[in-house]
């Protein structure tokens, strides 16, 4: 199981052990997950010459293609650290981008503030897709009693999905995201599950409505938004330096940002999926990803990052109460579906054997970046089951 | 010296926040109680919710909803959609409401309007009115969410929901609502300088200037707010805010 | 514990919030042995003068809110109405009021146009110091709804003056007893701050 606690080695330069996923270790006890972070580094020459250069010759494509159009890519928005750098960051390059944000209705006050401060100083137009807040509850309550541990898949198939669309719409062929393997790490094969079919399945089979409003991402729409439309996913982070808290400090001071307390935690629905589903029901503590980076990058010791793991992850009391107002949910039927099986995507319809079948041609869109490498890597090849 | 009031006007329909266009189409905002939060946060001076499927539902309010938006807020509320009784209007105020607003009760039964400013006091009752200009272009006092005429003018009618007892007058224009082209200034001076009680000016808002404009040219004590604090501009996503502080301050009193 | 107490008027779910909000235990009662255990009392009220005056004397407080008030001098603030029934006396009705601090209502004249209630946002100068307003920012607004309005006798008894028309008192305190004419509970930080104040004595 992902990220239990104390189990067998740990590396010695992060803080992953050997109860993470396909984990390997050299003679230095060095793990497989820092070698390929060391290698990508490398690959994209993040925070060197060669980095910036590839960057920059990105930027210059980036702002051919969006000639006479009102913007040239497009960036997700949540009002966290790293998507409001990234704006930051694009306007210092002289781009047009158009933010973009899926309001799951369950966001923390801050963060919505932080997506206002962020646009409005930055002068950036803003896409939102809002979903109607009773159906989205509904889906909620659905993954909470098919009992699986991706509580809060529909955000992330959501978010994919109304991005897409806002490019689509605008006629854009550039995603950014905010993704860095300096400051998270690389989230290894065989956590969370996620794609279109699974998030359905597990809706009409558990949930009580139909959904109208909630942006699902069938298969056909994510081939046409890799084969017709072309979009493209961009990682600016992958090539420049960048640490979190000087990007907080420079928020800030410069756009009014605030911070909300922690990875994830802008907002409440995946604070709840970060500090209650996954550690009191599964015994995952995804913090590990982080501070294991934090570790392998320097930017905290290794002991100090362990100390920070080992302490048990503090739930806001006031967050489970809302939860359970707000999905309709007693105590009793709390504490029940805590008790209840747990299930993965293998018990449910998804579009894996599909991923798989068609591997060639995901490895193909993957490598002319039509498609994340890390889909690729995580959807096309089989997943090992976990005991 | 009292400020004038600005006030986001929230539209409740079921248990989800819309915004609607000259009461037609909607966008979904999001949920009611999340939303008042972000409000707090941003300090404003009133809420009014309206619940504008009420009526048309034939139900009472959504007591557990108004409940638990009660809850979250700290400044003072109105609720206006579907209270046809004094033991409607008991329950908001218990519920931690400061006015209630009536609309369609006001035009079928206005002896309630007397009855819930006997026994609340003039300051707890908002008399609502949609106006809307006919074929000809005279303002017309319409019911049920603008669908029926009432054969009433604004000026006449709002005369008579003083005399009723109400304590406030909220006029929307239903040609201005989610329009951004600026209040119906003409409309809402009118009636303000018609009546003695307070008027807050509804539909249109686009920028801050248009409420200096309603406020210091059409006589408005109070401006209700749309579309403005719930998208970012006029075309794009929504993103609740709220027009700057030092901006309100240089056109009306603060 | 602070004690809210319930005698049938009040927004009390409001103000319980604030102070859940605050960090502070309270609790809504009607119960005079709960009332007597409680560190501090509130008395809110929204409504008539007369009403309030006899609700309470009929409900089987009026002795133990007098004897926590004045015997036991137990920190109480009233709000709003709960204010003006400390006074001695208001024009709003013909019952004597609490007597706790020497102070009457009088009516807010409507000259000159003035719309009375005066309900809305409303500003207040500092007069006298007081635990109360301790912290508050020079520029703290309130919400008001009131018609009617305090003048007390001894000037040092008036923390906090408010202009609507005329001059009248906005807070007010004579030892333990406190009051506030606007409704704390809606003055979003402000009215924490004076509620946090109230909270630490």
């Amino acid at each position: 199981m992902m990220g239990k606690k104390r189990e067998g080695i740990a590396c010695s330069r992060c803080i992953y052990d050997s109860a993470v996923p396909n984990i390997d270790f050299d003679d230095q006890g060095v793990c497989n997950y820092c070698m390929q972070v060391d290698s990508l580094t490398k690959q994209y020459g993040t925070g060197h010459q060669k980095g910036i250069d590839e960057l920059n010759s990105i930027i210059r494509d980036i702002k051919a293609s969006g000639r006479g159009k009102t913007y040239d890519c497009v960036i997700g928005v949540s009002g966290g650290t790293d998507s409001s750098f990234l704006l930051a960051k694009a306007i210092e390059w002289g781009l047009r981008p158009l933010a973009v944000h899926y309001d799951n209705t369950w966001n923390s006050a801050v963060a919505t503030e932080n997506i206002r401060k962020v646009t409005s100083v930055l002068d950036v137009d803003l896409h939102t897709h809002v979903v109607n807040n009773k159906e989205v509850d509904d889906i909620k309550k659905a993954f909470m009693l098919a009992g699986v541990a991706e509580f809060d898949a529909d955000t992330d198939i959501a978010y994919v999905q109304v991005i897409r669309s806002a490019a689509a719409k605008y006629g854009v062929k550039y995603i950014f995201e905010g993704h860095s393997f300096i400051t998270e790490g690389i989230s290894p094969v065989g956590a969370n599950y996620l794609d279109g079919a699974y998030v359905g399945d597990i809706h009409d089979r558990y949930g009580e409505m139909k959904r109208s409003t909630f942006p699902n991402m069938t298969f056909f729409q994510f081939l046409k938004w890799a084969i017709v439309y072309r979009q493209k996913f961009i990682r600016p982070l992958w090539y420049i330096d960048y640490n979190k808290q000087q990007a907080q400090e420079w928020l800030q001071d410069n756009l009014g940002w605030k911070y909300y307390g922690g990875h994830h935690l802008e907002n409440r629905a995946s604070t709840f999926a970060h500090t209650v589903w996954l550690p009191q029901r599964f015994g995952t503590d995804y913090r590990n990803l982080t501070l294991a980076a934090d570790a392998r990058s320097g930017n905290k010791s290794r002991a100090e990052a362990l100390e920070i793991y080992n302490a048990p992850v503090i739930p806001d009391g006031e967050l489970v109460a809302y939860l359970k107002k707000r999905l309709k949910i007693s105590d009793q039927e709390y504490d029940s579906i805590f008790k209840g099986p747990k299930r993965t995507f293998r018990d449910f319809k998804t579009y894996k054997k599909r991923f798989e079948r068609l591997r060639p041609m995901f490895y193909i869109l993957a490598k002319a970046n039509l498609v994340p490498m890390s889909f690729y890597l995580k959807y096309c090849f089989p997943i090992e089951e976990k005991s | 010296m009292l400020r004038i009031r600005v006030i986001p006007t929230l539209l409740l329909q079921g248990e989800s926040l819309v915004k609607t266009k000259r009461f037609g189409s909607f966008t979904y905002i999001g949920d009611p109680c999340n939303t008042v939060r972000i409000f707090n946060e941003l300090e404003v001076d009133e809420l009014i919710f309206l619940d504008i499927s009420a009526t048309k539902q034939k139900r009472p309010p959504n007591f557990e909803l108004l409940q638990d938006i009660a809850n979250e807020c700290f400044m003072p509320l109105a609720y206006g959609g579907g209270v046809a009784k004094l033991e409607d209007a008991k329950k908001i105020f218990q519920i931690g409401f400061e006015k209630v607003s009536l609309n369609y009760a006001s035009l079928m039964t206005p002896e309630l309007v007397t009855q819930l400013s006997e026994y609340f006091g003039r300051q707890a009752v908002i008399a609502s009115m949609d106006v809307k200009k006919n074929i000809f272009g005279k303002y017309q006092v319409m019911s049920s969410n603008g669908k029926v005429q009432t054969g009433k003018s604004p000026i006449e009618w709002a005369k008579e929901l003083e005399a009723l007892g109400a304590g406030e007058i909220l006029i929307t224009s239903i040609d201005r609502e989610g329009s951004w082209a600026g209040f119906d200034i003409n409309l809402v001076k009118q009636v303000a300088d018609s009546v003695s009680i307070p008027v807050i000016a509804h539909g249109g808002a686009g920028k801050v200037e248009d409420i200096g404009s309603v406020v210091n040219e059409g006589n408005a004590s109070a401006v209700a707010l749309g579309s403005m604090v719930v998208f970012q501009k006029q075309g794009m996503g929504v993103l609740v805010n709220h027009p700057c502080e030092e901006e309100l301050g240089r056109l009306i009193k603060r | 514990m602070i004690a809210i107490v319930d005698y049938g008027m009040g927004n009390l779910g409001s103000i319980q919030n604030m102070f859940k909000y605050i960090g502070v235990q309270t609790k809504i009662t009607g119960d005079a042995k709960l009332i007597e255990s409680a560190d501090k009392i509130l008395l809110p009220g929204v409504g008539a003068f007369d009403q309030a005056m006899t609700r309470i004397n009929e409900s089987g407080l009026r002795d133990v809110l007098d004897h926590q008030a004045l015997n036991q001098k137990i920190p109480i603030l009233g709000i709003c109405l709960g204010m003006q029934l400390l006074t001695n006396s208001s024009e709003e009705g013909e019952l004597p009021g609490l007597g706790w601090i020497n102070a009457k209502a009088t009516k807010i004249p409507a000259v000159d146009g003035l719309k009375v209630p005066h309900m809305g946002w409303n500003g207040v100068t500092q007069c006298w110091d007081s635990a109360l307003i301790r912290d508050l920012p020079t520029e703290s607004r309130f919400y008001f709804v009131h018609s009617y309005a305090v003048q007390v006798q001894n000037p040092k008894n008036s923390i906090l003056k408010a202009n609507h028309g005329i001059n009248f008192d906005a807070a007010i305190e004579d030892g333990n007893i406190y009051g506030a004419q606007f409704h704390p509970e809606k003055s979003h930080k402000f009215g924490m701050q004076l509620l946090k104040n109230f909270a630490r004595l």
